[in-house]
């Protein structure tokens, strides 16, 4: 058959054979070219692709470090960790049913309108953004137990929801020491970006801020933020391509793909809680603040400032109108009254006047004025606080029982300046130097401040005003206390109240010195004579403060009634006013008056007269100080003293 | 024109002394791997209870490997006999599963067979090869000359036919395998030089006013192609995965089992079309040069099969074969390993599926079949 026979055998073999060999080639060619590919692929490039294979598969989760604790000098903790379970969602595990799970969410934790729409709101952002449907958000911070096993029980119906432990700042004595303390919040994108150049900037250990991350927002959580922060730890997690968590072991061995975190550092503050909470539960006051320092090292050893708001909330677990309420509130919570509030010293700032007038020259140690009651200058008459009048006083005398006039004689024969000269001396009108927030610096008016500031410019008379801590003179709490700090001892101090810093072992890592800023140089006598009418005003029976002195001490101190209001004609008593039109009450005192350990300064807010409002807490407060003083040596004394005869 | 079956006793000794036992061993060696692979690539896939893929796979491929075997016993000259038969037969197949087929992800592809599948396109690669085999060597009879442009007109209708149907299923990737089979062998058939340059200007012109014809997904990948990292979530997606996962492997491989791109379900059909980067990833530089090694005597030993074919059917036939082999390996090796864009081509013996191993077995029993039959008049 020719179709099947038609060709002799190898015929066609030699028509063929060069194009074969040019298929040989071709065909060598192109492996060649697979195994090129292959070569750069695998051995030159392989340890890049490699690296991506376990970026694929391996999912970082963020493992967060402990923040460091607030402790008091004596360790008690103030603030520390604990867990809140948060409900989250993953767009991306909920899909289109998204929404419903989020009304069945609604029901089970009992969300408002306000809540829910702000779910649904993250739930949009989530969806527009690529990486972010794999990234869950936060539905409700710190459900309740009770909801966390509901939720495990709807598991099945809720896709894409969690419930996720996560460390949380807990403020154990909540607004006890607010202010100090400070919060925490959630970080900002344009905040964020400051703070992550500022790590970078500074080659730090710790990761990058991300978005949801909390970042300490006022006191000692803002100004140690870097010291308390730790460092995270980091788990890579095997998954698979959607995102499921595998066990898989062959992706080598767990403590390979975990480094564990390192917890931030503790700060041992010079506070002593007893104290401090003997104040908060001693201070009778709405608003104000009770301060109290180490005389001997300017550390303070409590600080009181009320009201504020509680940092449990305020980090995060506070609605849009709880936040509101607070800003809004005239008492005005978010202010740190210590150090950000001007106050009129009052008689608190008899003291300077007196310093300045024997240091000037003008008054003599022994130097007695007549009161009856009233100083006049020119057509101008100013009342003395006793209508009756003093009659003739001296500087104790003065000093202790308070009398205006014989001030108001010093102060117009003194002039605004050098009042002003020997305020600053005594560290007014410049911040004190806290270091823990922001400071207003205080009003010093001299000569040229009025010329500027007042209308017609200096007065004569307004040196009068002055000199009994009136007029224009403001200072802070903070700064009365760095003051009579001075007057006890000698020394301004820089008021610090971190101690330490320590590991989370307890090491130390750091120790804060004491740092004088000054020393007060007065003349031989000037002391003295001031000194003298501060114990008056304690220990004579003619003293404002005779009703708060003390049996276990020797206290010096002064009160003080700072002026809100312009006073009418008729005198009223604090009850028969209105609230902010009160005068604010003051008590500053150190004791014991011949070796001074603790100075002490209280204002309590529109509450009258200082006598009777400031100075009993004050002086509570220096017997609490000798009490615990006295229990601590004894308890120290058995170890301390075993080698003794 | 009976059926040449009865051969004598010492003939058919003869015939079976000639069995190309050299490609039986690259066959199953390649065989052999590719289960083996297959064991990996499909341990995260597939509902639990279910017989395991690669030992459908392996059934496959005894089965067809004997079908093999019987078709290499049958002389050559019978199949040239029923070639237009059969290439008639397979373009029926087409229109049908065109019409009728069932529907799998966009694209009707498939006859059902009761539990298994059964995909004309892949026999459409047999079905041209044999019938442009017949045509070109009956063609030779008759023509003088080399073949010119009106010359060319059945035989590119040969190929082209059937390549279109499959190409509207829509199977890109084995519409491009029938014609690159069709093309290789004709390269080899008496054209003029001047022919070849003008089809290949036209095809280049063809390429160029197509392109917008193309389908989205098509033209996207031929753009990840260009730039694969540029879009690394979408329709790069396959292709920079499968590269991690090949470039992963670095010289030796993670080991059998060990590929995490492969257990963590990061490739895309890693059992079919991407099962090379499977490959890759486990046994790293190493294992592809073994792999490509033995695709490359196989292919090798096709051409050579050719060289010496008794006549030009088998000639034609077994350069188609070799074609076949070819282009299906490159464009398949070469797609994975971002040489190349994305198209749907299986790895003979490698990828997982019933027709194209069926498919590759009867290619490579004719090869046989050629082979043995080199002395036999």
């Amino acid at each position: 058959m020719s179709l099947l026979n038609g060709t002799a055998p190898g015929a066609a073999q030699n028509e063929f054979r060069p194009k074969l060999a040019w298929a040989t080639v071709v065909v060598i060619a192109a492996f060649l070219a697979l195994f090129g590919k292959l070569f750069w692929l695998q051995l030159v490039r392989g340890d890049e692709y490699r690296a991506r294979a376990e970026d694929n598969y391996l999912k970082e989760v963020r493992i967060p470090a402990d923040r460091g604790l607030i402790l008091d000098r004596n360790h008690v903790v103030l603030v520390d960790q604990r867990p809140s379970f948060d409900v989250t969602l993953t767009a991306n595990y909920c899909g289109r049913q998204c929404e419903e799970v989020l009304d069945r969410l609604a029901v089970t934790l009992d969300m408002t309108l306000e809540e829910h729409a702000a779910a649904l709101g993250r739930l949009a952002e989530a969806r527009g953004k690529k990486n972010a449907r794999f990234k869950p958000f936060v539905v409700r911070v710190d459900v309740r137990r009770e909801d966390v096993d509901v939720l495990e029980a709807q598991y099945e119906d809720l896709p894409g929801v969690d419930v996720q432990p996560v460390p949380h700042r807990s403020y154990r004595y909540s607004a006890l020491g607010g202010h100090l303390i400070g919060y925490m919040n959630e970080v900002g994108p344009k905040e964020m970006e400051t703070l992550n150049a500022e790590l970078k900037k500074g080659a730090s250990e710790q990761p990058p801020y991300s978005l949801g991350d909390y970042v300490g927002r006022r006191g000692l959580e803002k100004r140690y933020e870097r010291t308390l922060r730790g460092v995270d730890g980091v788990h890579f997690v095997p998954v698979d391509s959607k995102g499921r968590a595998l066990d898989v072991a062959t992706v080598g061995p767990e403590e390979k793909r975990y480094v564990p975190s390192r917890p931030g550092q503790n700060l041992v503050l010079s506070i002593d809680w007893r104290l401090q909470e003997f104040a908060e539960k001693t201070f009778p006051a709405t608003a104000g603040v009770v301060a109290a320092m180490d005389a001997k090292t300017g550390f303070l050893l409590a600080l009181v400032d009320r009201p504020a708001p509680d940092p449990n909330k305020m980090s995060g677990r506070i609605t849009a109108a709880e936040l509101r309420s607070i800003y809004e509130d005239p008492l005005q919570p978010d202010l740190f009254r210590a150090i950000q509030q001007h106050y009129h010293p009052g008689s608190t700032y008899k003291a300077v006047t007196a310093i300045a007038a024997l240091e000037e020259g003008i008054f003599r140690p022994n130097t007695t004025v007549r009161c009856p009651g009233y100083y006049t200058m020119g057509s101008h008459r100013w009342r003395c606080d006793l209508e009756s009048g003093h009659g003739a006083v001296d500087f104790e005398h003065a000093l202790g029982a308070s009398c205006d006039v014989f001030f108001y004689a010093a102060g117009a024969q003194l002039g605004a300046d050098a009042i002003a000269k020997w305020s600053r001396a005594l560290g007014l009108g410049r911040p004190t130097g806290f270091d823990v927030a922001g400071e207003v610096p205080g009003v010093i008016p001299d000569v040229a401040w009025h010329d500027a500031k007042v209308l017609g410019g200096y007065q004569k008379g307004m040196a009068v005003n002055l000199a009994i801590g009136q007029g224009d003179v403001n200072v802070t709490p903070m700064q009365q206390l760095v003051m009579y700090g001075a007057l006890a001892t000698g020394t301004l101090w820089r008021p610090q109240v971190v101690l330490r810093v320590e590991d989370a072992d307890g090491r130390v890592l750091k120790t804060f010195e004491p740092e004088a800023r000054g020393r007060l140089e007065l003349q031989p006598g000037t002391r003295e004579t001031v000194l003298k009418g501060l114990l008056a005003a304690v220990n004579q029976p003619f003293g404002t403060g005779w009703w708060s002195r003390l049996q276990e001490t020797t206290m010096a101190g002064k009160t003080g009634t700072a002026q809100v209001m312009a006073l009418g004609a008729q005198r009223l008593k604090a009850s028969e006013l209105p609230y902010f039109e009160r005068d604010h009450a003051w008590f500053a005192a150190f004791a014991p008056a011949a070796d001074p350990k603790i100075v002490v300064v209280v204002l309590n807010e529109h509450s009258g007269f200082g006598a009777s409002n400031a100075a009993p807490t004050a002086s509570a407060l220096v017997k609490k100080y000798l009490e615990l003083e006295a229990q601590d040596a004894a308890a120290a004394r058995p170890a301390g003293v075993a080698s003794g005869p | 024109m009976a059926l040449d079956l009865s051969l004598s006793s010492s003939a058919q000794r003869g015939t079976f002394a000639q069995f190309p036992g050299h490609v039986a061993w690259f066959v199953l060696s390649i065989c052999a791997i590719g289960v083996w692979n297959l064991a990996s690539a499909s341990r995260n896939t597939g509902s639990p209870g279910a017989t395991p893929i690669w030992k459908l796979q392996l059934l496959f491929m005894v089965v067809f490997a004997l079908l093999a075997l019987a078709i290499s016993l049958v002389d050559y000259r019978n199949y040239q006999l029923f070639a237009w038969v059969f290439y008639a037969a397979v373009i029926l197949l087409l229109v049908y599963v065109a019409l009728k087929g069932k529907r799998v992800m966009g694209a009707r592809r498939w006859i059902g067979l009761g539990p298994f599948n059964l995909q004309p396109s892949e026999l459409a690669k047999l079905a041209v090869t044999l019938a442009l085999a017949r045509w070109l060597h009956d063609d030779a009879e008759r023509r003088k000359e080399p073949y010119g442009m009106f010359g060319l007109a059945i035989p590119l209708a040969i190929i082209l036919v059937p390549a279109a149907i499959v190409k509207f299923q829509p199977d890109l990737g084995t519409a491009l395998i029938v014609a690159g089979t069709g093309f290789t062998m004709l390269l080899f058939a008496p054209v003029r030089w001047r022919t070849i340059a003008i089809l290949g200007t036209v095809a280049v012109i063809g390429a160029t006013v197509g392109y917008p014809h193309l389908k989205p997904y098509q033209k996207k990948r031929i753009e990840t192609f260009v730039n694969p990292e540029g879009d690394v979530r979408g329709a790069g997606y396959h292709a920079t995965q499968s590269m991690i996962a090949v470039g992963s492997g670095e010289g030796t491989g993670k080991g059998w089992g060990q590929g995490t791109q492969n257990n963590m379900r990061f490739l895309p059909e890693q059992h079919t079309d991407f099962v090379f980067s499977v490959w890759a990833e486990e046994h790293g530089f190493l294992g592809c040069l073994i792999l490509l090694a033995l695709y490359l005597a196989l292919i090798a030993s096709a051409i050579d099969i050719a060289a010496g074919a008794r006549d030009r059917f088998g000639h034609y036939a077994a350069i188609g074969v070799a074609g076949m082999l070819f282009w299906q390996v490159f464009i398949n090796v070469g797609m994975v390993i971002g040489l190349l864009p994305v198209v749907g081509v299986t790895l003979p013996l490698m990828s997982y599926g019933g027709s194209s191993v069926m498919t590759i077995f009867l290619a490579l029993g004719l090869l046989a079949n050629v082979s043995m039959r080199r002395f036999v008049n």
